[in-house]
């Protein structure tokens, strides 16, 4: 059941790398704090209840719902639906991604053979998921698709915080803490502060702080 | 511990209440003056003498950098009454209150003894960070406020997912340094080096070294200058505590000369960063900024090199706090004269204000590490230990690149007191008391070149051996 559901997160990565258009970019995020909650519910089903009540509440309403919505609202907002270069840009980062894949699984395959005490396929994972959100922020030039790409390293430490989370329960919701504040925070300036001041979420905008 | 964040945090929220800057004013005493029945409890009780508490312990290092910590806050507070005086009360209030959770928020860093409670207040910095950045709310400001919200929250995801692994190698268990250390001794040496990894990556944007060292020049670029002292000083020994845990950590597993050699390179390429970037900027609070880089490039090389390194590492750290924030609070009184901070327009200091311009060239000669300078002591130690290691290379791109740092920072300073200026002056907004009062720290400093008192050397000493 874990593996068919990180094998699906895995698939919402790639896809990621390919698409052009911000709606789908939205609608996945979502679909990953789906997978994420059903991820969470499998794995930590032997915590106490509130633990667990708490986990998944905040993943489907923050990363399921209320991050998806102000992801929406932004593209409403900025009338902005597609990276800034399609063709070469999606050739590019599909293939920086299936590369960070690859890495990732080959640096898991030499793990495995050692370790016995961290959870490999979720530190994979975790790692592609790392790398994919960087790729996404190096790559692409408009700030919205440097959102999605912090939100996909976030689901990615929060998906490696429940590997552990049995163990170490308090661990996950300092990551839930993290996920809060954070995209609160970040979401909040890009909704308020750089569309009113700098009327575009192009990074091309924000290139004046500089030597 | 409980009450002093209690206590921290209620006055710093007071500061929204005030009804008048001298308010504020008063307000901020009453917080300085928690800092400071803080500071002489652990002067004069001993951290020895105070027992656990919970998530937080009083040792030698946290203790140390908390003192320093109080003394730059206080002036920083003194320098940004007078560089606010301008602004409206909404933005001193907003601003006196932030810079108060941003020190509450360092102590948090400085005294935790759980890797997780480190993280959290580090990510509290980040926050209250943020406000103080964007205090002038204008394009570049809040570009400055994006780009550090943004490469913080990506540093400090990365740092967190190398804590998990860190606590994954280690098999549950407590959080606390001290535990973790037993913990992760026979740990999986891939995973710990991951983990080391991910984590200095993360932190090295608090730290301001290679590679996430851009976002602390962009947020002195904008904030106001005395809260560029503290950024630069406070937040920097933050971040590099926080690394520094992590090293002792690792100094009992199999990796350590492999921790060891990573911080070797990211000292040099820190270094040669700091150094190339002096050179190209056109901005002082910039140029300052890449100073700390060139520092803090040194301190990871001390750290690198090991043994009597690292005590010159600490050494290096606490100096640099002192010799930092003076030249930033100078910096500060040369703003109110000038507006700008454009290198190849503002000259003339030394007419305008000589009180200041000394400041800025004693500074400058104290920050090149030329005695009397602490710095020099403590870069003469790192190059012994790196002769006696044998790595003669290390040895001959640092002093390369040292002597491209000379020549920068010393023209362009020359170049601020002597050259003709081409900025509008505002001769009457000169504050030479503030300008005296910076050089305090200079002096504070300066003292430290010539004599080290017992009791710091006792206490790096006490930190040093591990």
């Amino acid at each position: 059941m874990i593996l068919s559901l990180i094998i699906l997160y895995v698939l919402t990565l790639i896809y990621l790398a390919t698409t052009e258009r911000f709606r789908n970019a939205a609608t996945i995020m979502s679909l990953q704090g789906w997978i994420l909650m059903a991820i969470a519910i499998v794995r930590l089903h032997t915590l106490n209840w509130a633990e667990l009540t708490f986990i998944i509440a905040e993943t489907a309403l923050f990363k399921g719902i209320i991050v998806p919505a102000i992801l929406f609202s932004v593209i409403r907002r900025t009338k902005i639906n597609r990276i800034k270069a399609s063709g070469s840009s999606q050739f590019h980062s599909l293939l920086l991604s299936l590369v960070a894949l690859t890495a990732s699984v080959s640096l898991t395959y030499v793990l495995a053979d050692e370790a016995s005490k961290v959870n490999v396929v979720f530190f994979c994972v975790a790692l592609y998921s790392l790398l994919s959100g960087l790729v996404l922020i190096v790559l692409r030039t408009r700030i919205f698709s440097h959102l999605v790409g912090f939100l996909v390293i976030e689901n990615g430490v929060f998906l490696f915080s429940t590997a552990i989370g049995v163990e170490m329960p308090h661990l996950i919701n300092i990551g839930i803490m993290l996920d809060i504040l954070i995209s609160i925070l970040m979401l909040g300036i890009f909704l308020t502060k750089i569309d009113d001041k700098l009327h575009s979420d192009d990074t091309d905008r924000l290139t004046h702080v500089k030597d | 511990m409980l009450y002093y964040f209690i206590l921290s945090i209620l006055i710093a929220g007071l500061t929204f209440t005030a009804r008048n800057k001298k308010t504020v004013a008063l307000v901020g005493g009453a917080f300085f003056v928690v800092q400071f029945a803080l500071a002489a409890a652990i002067l004069w009780g001993g951290w020895s003498e105070m027992k656990h508490l919970h998530f937080f312990t009083f040792d030698p290092l946290g203790s140390l950098f908390y003192v320093l910590l109080t003394v730059v806050g206080l002036f920083v507070f003194v320098h940004s009454k007078a560089y606010l005086k301008e602004n409206s009360l909404k933005e001193y209030r907003l601003y006196f209150a932030l810079l108060m959770l941003l020190e509450t928020a360092i102590t948090g860093v400085y005294f935790s003894n759980n890797i997780a409670v480190t993280w959290i207040f580090l990510e509290a910095t980040t926050l209250c960070a943020a406000g103080i950045i964007y205090h002038r709310r204008e394009e570049h400001a809040l570009e400055a406020t994006w780009k550090y919200v943004f490469v913080c929250s990506t540093g400090i995801a990365m740092a967190y997912l190398g804590i998990l692994l860190l606590c994954s190698v280690a098999e549950g268990g407590s959080l606390e340094y001290t535990a973790l250390q037993e913990r992760l001794r026979e740990g999986n040496p891939l995973f710990l080096k991951i983990a080391f990894l991910l984590v200095l990556t993360g932190y090295s944007c608090k730290m301001e070294i290679f590679p996430l060292y851009t976002i602390g020049i962009d947020a002195n670029f904008a904030a106001p200058s005395p809260a560029s002292a503290l950024i630069s000083t406070g937040l920097v020994n933050a971040g590099f505590l926080a690394i520094f845990r992590i090293y002792r950590l690792m100094a009992t597993t199999e990796i350590f000369p492999w921790v060891k050699s990573v911080l070797l390179i990211v000292g040099i390429l820190s270094l040669a960063i700091g150094a190339l970037f002096l050179r190209r900027t056109n901005h002082y609070k910039r140029f300052l900024s890449y100073s700390t880089v060139e520092n803090m490039g040194i301190v990871a090389i001390g750290l690198g090199i090991g043994g009597v390194g690292v005590w010159a590492a600490l050494f290096h750290v606490v100096c640099h706090t002192l010799i930092k924030s003076s030249l930033f609070l100078q910096l500060a009184v040369a703003r109110q004269v000038y507006e700008s901070y454009r290198i190849n327009r503002l000259g003339d200091y030394m007419t305008v204000n000589k009180v200041g311009a000394l400041g800025m060239l004693i500074g400058t000669i104290v920050v090149l590490a030329f005695p009397p300078s602490p710095l020099f002591l403590s870069e003469v130690m790192i190059f012994q230990s790196i002769f006696a290691s044998g790595r003669w290379w290390i040895a001959a791109i640092m002093l390369i690149l040292l002597c491209i740092v000379i020549y920068s920072i010393s023209a362009r300073i020359i170049k601020l007191c002597y050259q003709p200026n081409q900025e509008q002056l505002h001769p009457s907004s000169v504050d030479r008391a503030l300008s005296w009062s910076a050089l305090l720290l200079l002096a504070a400093a300066m003292i430290l070149g010539l004599w080290q008192p017992e009791c710091l050397t006792q206490t790096l000493n006490q930190i040093a051996i591990f």
